[in-house]
């Protein structure tokens, strides 16, 4: 198509048979990981990179399953959001995960798109980041020589940004089973239900014992320089009993935790707006 | 680079560019132009193809990713002149209208009727989300898709009486 850039010359391509194999080649100059490439290949057409050598991980077997051990789900690298939305395991564990990625793109993006990949991208609007948030999960990265594992939270760094050295590529996401009890919520708003990019998301997990909030955990997307979450507002609610005086409250503090941009999907205000709707129509919710 | 895949059925050998699209291998190398290009970034799904029996976008996948895969494309569902019923059904119910998006519909539709001979309506917009239509209208899609089912269920009635 007319004004794109061409692909860098040259470009070679890689299928990966290992994670030996994978940590071998990262580190040399000009090498990117390839995976559903749904939204690698945008960024190469329009000129955003251009990597030399594409080190395809779709078939390493070990970035590929979905296993539940020591009362967590791990997922790897290179499931697709398909496999995530297929998989029983995530069904009954995990549903606000499925919640979150059933509108993910399309079938076709989510037939090739990867979780691995959702959150490497780093779009403060990734749908996987809310719930991934929400369910305190830990992203366990390796290199050469070593492995360490942060909660997702620390992973994410500014929109496109995250915590991955050189050297470095994201194994596995490992999400510990909430224990049971919980309200769940999730919200996307979009100009469209399909392949539309959040203007703000809102997702929440909040356990209530004997009539107060034991536990309250919210995320945002689109409306901070990375997906977040709520703390003030999980604060405010933690320890008390779920008024309409706490709702209104809850409601204004969310509104001011996020800090959102105008784009071309919505303006500052409105996502604030929005998040604050969001947060008292879950509780209200929850109140019933 | 060298790959090998199955079009269509048939097995294909090619000597490729790594930075080629499977969409570009399929019309340009293949000249099966019924894939079209409509946005380039998997927004619109007028090059949807399947990839091992799974619905994608070929502009967001490079030819040397599909090296031992299998692909079909609108031209693999009909039978040389012969319409498939689905798209027979297309024709029928008037859900073709400029037809450029018809082969990504047509394709996508084959993906859900194979896993779901019987979609409902919400099941029928869900699995064709990913492919936009600018001037036919989603009432006659999604009419066509219901027709395709009774076509299709009409057909395999006959065949299993014949047997």
């Amino acid at each position: 198509m007319s004004g794109e850039k061409e692909f860098v010359q040259h470009l070679q391509h890689l299928k990966i048979g290992s994670i030996e194999d994978l940590l071998q080649q990262i580190g040399e100059p000009g090498a990117r990981i390839i995976c559903g490439g749904t939204d690698l290949l945008v960024k190469m057409r329009s000129g955003a990179i251009s990597p030399e050598r594409l080190l395809d991980i779709s078939e390493i077997d070990a970035l590929r399953a979905i296993e539940e051990k020591d009362g967590r789900i791990e997922i790897g690298a290179a499931v697709t959001e398909s496999e995530i939305l297929a998989s029983e395991l995530v069904t009954v564990c995990l549903p606000l995960l499925r919640t979150a990625l059933v509108h993910l793109g399309s079938l076709q993006i989510r037939n090739r798109g990867t979780l691995g990949g959702n959150l490497v991208n780093a779009s403060p609007a990734a749908d996987s980041a809310v719930p991934l948030l929400l369910y305190n999960a830990e992203l366990i990265l390796q290199r050469a020589g070593s492995e360490r594992s942060i909660p997702v939270e620390e992973f994410f760094r500014g929109p496109g940004q995250t915590a991955l050295a050189s050297g470095e590529f994201l194994r596995t996401v490992s999400i510990p089973i909430p224990r049971e009890g919980f309200d769940p919520f999730f919200h996307k708003v979009g100009r469209r239900r399909a392949l539309a990019i959040a203007i703000a998301s809102l997702g929440a997990l909040l356990w209530v014992e004997g009539g107060v909030v034991a536990e309250a955990r919210l995320a945002a997307g689109s409306v901070a320089p990375t997906a977040i979450r709520l703390s003030r507002t999980e604060n405010l609610l933690t320890g008390e009993k779920i008024t309409p005086e706490l709702i209104a409250q809850a409601r204004e503090l969310a509104a001011q935790e996020v800090s959102p941009i105008t784009d071309i999907r919505a303006s500052a205000g409105y996502r604030r707006e929005v998040i604050g709707d969001l947060v008292e129509r879950f509780l209200n919710e929850v109140v019933g | 680079m060298q790959i090998r895949i199955i079009v269509n059925g048939r097995p294909v050998e090619r000597e490729i560019e790594a930075d080629m699209r499977l969409l570009d291998l399929l019309r340009d190398g293949l000249h099966l132009t019924g894939t079209k290009e409509g946005c380039g970034e998997g927004e619109c799904g007028a090059c949807t193809v399947l990839l091992d029996g799974q619905a994608v976008n070929s502009c967001l996948i490079l030819a040397a990713q599909v090296d031992g895969k299998e692909i079909l494309t609108v031209e693999g569902i009909s039978k040389g002149n012969t319409l498939h019923p689905i798209q027979q059904a297309f024709v029928e119910e008037g859900a073709v209208q400029c037809g450029f998006c018809t082969p990504g519909f047509i394709v996508s539709t084959y993906a859900l009727l194979k896993s779901n001979p019987a979609p409902s309506d919400q099941e029928i917009t869900s699995a064709l989300t990913g492919n936009l239509c600018r001037c036919t209208g989603y009432v006659k899609i999604v009419d066509a898709v219901h027709h395709a089912a009774k076509l299709m269920h009409q057909k395999e009635g006959r065949s299993r009486r014949a047997l």
